[in-house]
């Protein structure tokens, strides 16, 4: 393709034309090159050519680089609203992470309850078989003002027995005159009072005395608790024997929670 | 036509093109959305639409087509680019044929040249830089060289123009 019709060669040109248009001729040596132009058609033709070209040129270099100003500025803005859009994404994926996190540490809190739950929850199927889960304790007399004023010591054991403060309460109790309280009334007690601490096998001892030897309420009282310190002491059998005669006698106060064991047959070999 | 505006097409015709490159940053995102529900247009789409429409202005402008500011640049700059999408003409004021053939092979003919060159003819031609600065922007001895080159430059232009 050529330049526009008529399109003079401007190459022998070039020289003068470049000096002229860029200011770079003498004084005199431009007065001279205007004067050939007024004179010199072609010349004058190819001094157009060039103008053209330089316009042209002009245009096409302004037309360049605003085009490659807004390919920059639009890969930039690119750029960064990818990064912005990148954040946004790490952002949301970091909340849906901690959210799942979170729900499955609720879940597995929740799960962890339910078992506890389950696993710890009394089972019907499969009673309990430890003595203390169907012990149904004796917490004495009451401790009354009278009672304080006219026995003061077995007032204490007996307010240190219901606290729970078994050792001082056998000590407080071994300072009791039998002769105030009763004898029986001092072995029960005893006795009681070493069961709850645990020691089965003592308890034994005064329990047994004061079911052989007494007859009525406290005697009954004593069969009930003796049973209960035979099983405390793994005698099994023997804890049987004397719950079951118990659960017969219609008199005794812990009649349903003898038969209550009898019939969980927990005391029975396996 | 305020005097900010009119200050802006002189500025636009002596090349500094800056509102240009403003109006394109802060209007980019708007012109796609309105793109997308107006023309059906993809942002990337948009964006090169709205980078094509921007260069038809600056060469109306530059050509004196456009000799006044509109006054609502947003609605001519969307009119243009509506036209533009609707008749694949590159403006709705076309410079001559015979013109614009000229000067889009002389645009591609540069875009041809090496990237010294370019920059070369773009400092002289388009900023107006003389030999001196020239040769200060682009690391040349002194001005003699910077007038060689750019010489040397248009030359090769031509030689490819022919």
């Amino acid at each position: 393709m050529s330049l526009p019709t008529p399109s003079p060669d401007l190459r022998p040109y070039f020289d003068e034309l470049e000096r002229f248009a860029d200011g770079q001729m003498l004084p005199e040596e431009q007065e001279a090159f205007e004067m050939r132009l007024e004179q010199d058609e072609a010349l004058a033709d190819a001094h157009a050519a060039y103008e053209q070209l330089t316009a042209d040129l002009r245009w096409a270099a302004g037309h360049d680089t605003l085009r490659l100003r807004l390919q920059a500025l639009d890969e930039r803005m690119n750029q960064r609203g990818d990064a912005l859009e990148r954040a946004h994404r790490l952002v949301q994926r970091r909340q849906r992470r901690w959210a799942v996190l979170g729900t499955v540490g609720l879940v597995l809190l929740l799960s962890a309850g339910i078992a506890a739950w389950y696993f710890s929850r009394p089972d019907p199927a499969r009673p309990a078989r430890n003595w203390e889960a169907y012990y149904q304790p004796d917490p004495g007399l009451t401790v009354t003002t009278g009672l304080l004023h006219t026995r003061p010591l077995l007032s204490e054991a007996l307010d240190q027995y219901q606290a729970g403060h078994y050792p001082a309460a056998l000590h407080s109790l071994g300072r009791v005159s039998p002769a105030k309280v009763g004898a029986d009334t001092l072995l029960y007690l005893r006795g009681l009072i070493l069961l709850r601490e645990g020691q089965g096998n003592a308890a034994q001892l005064y329990l047994r005395r004061v079911s052989e030897e007494g007859r009525g309420e406290l005697a009954r009282r004593a069969r009930y608790h003796l049973g209960m310190a035979y099983w405390q002491a793994q005698e099994r059998a023997q804890a049987l024997a004397a719950l079951r005669a118990v659960a017969a006698d219609s008199l005794s106060p812990y009649r349903a929670s003898a038969q209550q064991v009898v019939a969980a047959r927990v005391l029975e070999k396996e | 036509m305020s005097a900010p505006l009119a200050e802006t097409l002189t500025q636009l015709r002596v090349g500094n093109q800056k509102f240009l490159i403003d109006f394109y940053q802060s209007s980019r995102h708007l012109f796609a959305r309105w793109a997308q529900r107006q023309l059906r247009l993809a942002p990337p789409q948009a964006h090169e639409l709205l980078q094509d429409t921007l260069l038809d202005f600056y060469d109306q402008v530059a050509d004196g087509r456009l000799t006044l500011m509109p006054a609502d640049l947003r609605a001519h700059v969307y009119g243009m680019a509506r036209l533009r999408l609707a008749a694949h003409v590159p403006a709705h004021q076309p410079l001559p044929a015979a013109e614009a053939s000229r000067r889009q092979r002389l645009l591609a003919q540069f875009s041809q040249l090496g990237a010294d060159c370019q920059q070369v003819l773009t400092y002289f031609y388009f900023r107006g830089y003389h030999f001196e600065m020239m040769g200060g922007k682009m690391g040349y001895a002194n001005a003699t060289v910077a007038r060689i080159q750019k010489s040397a430059c248009l030359r090769k232009l031509y030689e490819l123009l022919k």
